[in-house]
């Protein structure tokens, strides 16, 4: 019943132009990425020559290759920016169609008088639109392969492991907001009171909670090249301690480990910034189960 | 007052009242005075420890005599820097979502074919939603103002004076352009959705390429943000240095440029950034000279709302009135 449910929810999700818009920018902004990385590269090289002249000139010792300091998979650094911030919003949207529109049509109130159970609902929706995710990202996928084979012209075992780890931990990354966005549908009746609110949540976990344990304003979570924020101040050495639970700095930390765009740190350490992750989507399904066994199907959802 | 101004008036009031009540418009102002709040405070207490420092060094150098003593290097305006970021993001994300309750609302409950069947114009109807918008954002904005200015003196022991309360001014009314630009643009794009909330969605899509995603390739496309650290220094360039490579970038420079030219986001940033002397280089001008700096971005801004209001209000005026008699 779990597979009935999600396999009509993902026909769904196919018919509805918002979805397929959100699919279609991530794969627009997987491409941007590579054009950026593809830039990146041709700058760099640019820069390398005219300082190489210029040293020269004075006299002075050529300065060392650059790409000696790049490593291979820097060509998706913008990807780790934009997971949360344009993945995260789709997977919202995603979450919350799935259920505004059963609620908002009157569905749930047909679909409830044949044999299916709430827990094999919600889990047929979950699975939809998680897996609705998992396709995007296997495009975003091959997208970011034919970006790192045009630019860097090779692509190591090794590096497309490190790929295929970058991607299935966003993916875990974008079930939370997909969760994010099935409970708040469950917990209010209006349809933009609902997308709003996980609006809110995303936020505050994007912006807000960053600030608050690391120093780090709003803006600076857009660069990816982001400086260490100073957290001398007795506040920050108290809040810090909270940085396990703001989920959008430990999937930057795991991100960067993965594709290696960091220093390199031990795998356990890496492992470690990937739990918040994995609890905060334990927890909220946990939650989304406990809410939909509450929730009135016998009054439809505000179309507004 | 004339009729017609006193129709404008009426909606003006009515769009007021409405925003006010709304749930969702409260939730959002919520986080933003709580972010704002706490970026203001963590700011003043930093500020407040090396005012102190900077206290102590001066009375310890007038008490050795000395006649030179070292300009203070703190701007305390500059903390207010979280609040304007926050304004940018969460901001223009309240002002899309009033926008889409003030069309919504009416759609939703049929009152919009209604009220143009009123004796209410198109642009007279534009003009009280736009006017109502703009008491709620003086609201949200001088309600801002007025704790961080509040937060610094209090927290950070520094009171700001009166040219610098003229440049705050100046800065909040910039943001009251940038927020009404997006609540025409929330406004236009659920009047003319088949369903509200997919207007609200595409909305929400036009805020993320204009706030986050422009302004974000812009920075990334920085040559000197190629490598952690700068790639100049990298490469063991000097500024003078920079400066001589960078002759060679005039037209990558451009394109960039260009990019960020491209978000309003941006102009915002960079007058507001000027005004509060976020940037160091901003910081040893005046007034005259910071406006005609920035005249490209406060122009840009007007442009942006002129059109957006424009856009409302012919969205407006092509609503179609309920019908009146007959049985056709």
């Amino acid at each position: 019943m779990i597979g009935t449910i999600a396999s009509q929810q993902s026909l769904l999700l196919r018919r509805q132009h918002v979805a397929l818009v959100g699919l279609i920018t991530m794969l627009a902004v997987t491409a941007i990425a590579g054009v950026l990385g593809w830039s990146s590269h041709h700058t760099i090289v640019r820069v390398f020559d005219q300082a190489v002249r210029l040293q020269a000139a004075a006299g002075q010792p050529a300065p060392p290759n650059p790409f000696l300091l790049k490593p291979n998979l820097s060509l998706l650094s913008n990807m780790v920016v934009y997971i949360p911030l344009i993945g995260a919003l789709l997977a919202l949207v995603v979450g919350h169609l799935s259920m505004v529109d059963d609620q908002s049509k009157g569905m749930g109130r047909l679909l409830f008088t044949r044999q299916v159970t709430r827990t094999q609902y919600a889990l047929g929706k979950v699975l939809a639109a998680t897996r609705f995710l998992a396709l995007t990202l296997v495009g975003c996928g091959v997208v970011s392969i034919v970006a790192l084979l045009a630019v860097n012209r090779t692509l190591g075992s090794s590096d497309l492991g490190r790929l295929t780890g970058f991607y299935v931990l966003s993916w875990a990354y974008l079930a939370v907001f997909v969760l994010v966005g099935i409970l708040t549908a469950l917990l209010t009746r209006r349809r933009s009171l609902a997308l709003l609110s996980a609006i809110g949540v995303w936020l505050v976990i994007t912006f807000v909670v960053p600030q608050f344990t690391s120093g780090l304003r709003p803006t600076q979570s857009l660069n990816p090249l982001t400086e260490p924020a100073g957290t001398s101040q007795a506040f920050f050495r108290v809040t810090q301690h909270a940085q396990p639970l703001s989920i959008v700095e430990q999937y930057k930390t795991a991100a960067g480990n993965i594709l290696g765009t960091s220093p390199t740190s031990p795998t356990t350490e890496t492992v470690l910034t990937i739990v918040p992750t994995l609890i905060a989507g334990f927890g909220l399904l946990v939650l989304v189960l406990w809410r939909i066994q509450r929730h009135d199907y016998a009054r439809s959802a505000s179309d507004e | 007052m004339s009729e017609s101004t006193n129709r404008i008036l009426q909606v003006a009031r009515h769009e007021y009242r409405a925003a006010v009540r709304s749930r969702a418009l409260i939730i959002l102002l919520a986080i933003l005075v709580v972010a704002t709040g706490f970026s203001v405070f963590i700011g003043a207490t930093d500020y407040a420890a090396q005012l102190a420092e900077y206290d102590a060094y001066r009375a310890a150098a007038q008490a050795q005599g000395l006649t030179r003593i070292a300009p203070s290097p703190l701007a305390v305006l500059s903390l207010l820097r979280g609040a304007f970021e926050y304004l940018e993001i969460i901001g223009a994300i309240i002002a899309i979502t009033l926008g889409y309750l003030s069309v919504s609302r009416e759609r939703v409950s049929r009152t919009l074919p209604l009220l143009r069947s009123r004796p209410l114009t198109g642009t007279e109807l534009a003009a009280g939603t736009f006017l109502g918008a703009l008491a709620i954002f003086t609201t949200l904005i001088a309600a801002t103002a007025v704790v961080g200015i509040v937060a610094l003196g209090t927290i950070g022991n520094d009171w700001i004076n009166p040219a610098q309360v003229l440049r705050l001014t100046l800065a909040c009314v910039a943001a009251l352009l940038y927020l009404s630009a997006f609540y025409c643009l929330g406004a236009i794009a659920t009047a003319k959705a088949k369903m509200p909330a997919n207007g609200l969605v595409i909305a929400l899509g036009i805020w993320l390429l204009v706030v986050l995603v422009l302004p974000q390739i812009g920075d990334t496309l920085d040559a000197d943000n190629q490598l952690p650290g700068g790639l100049f220094q990298a490469l063991g360039l000097n500024h003078d240095g920079e400066v001589a490579v960078l002759t060679h970038f005039t037209g990558y420079e451009q394109v960039r440029t260009g990019i960020e030219e491209a978000s309003l986001a941006k102009h915002f940033e960079r007058f507001a950034f000027a005004m509060s002397d976020v940037k160091e280089r901003y910081r040893p001008y005046g007034l005259p000279w910071l406006l005609n700096e920035t005249r490209h971005d406060i122009g840009w801004l007007f442009a942006y709302t002129a059109v957006l209001f424009l856009g409302l209000r012919r969205t407006l005026t092509r609503q179609q009135p309920i019908p009146t008699g007959g049985n056709s």
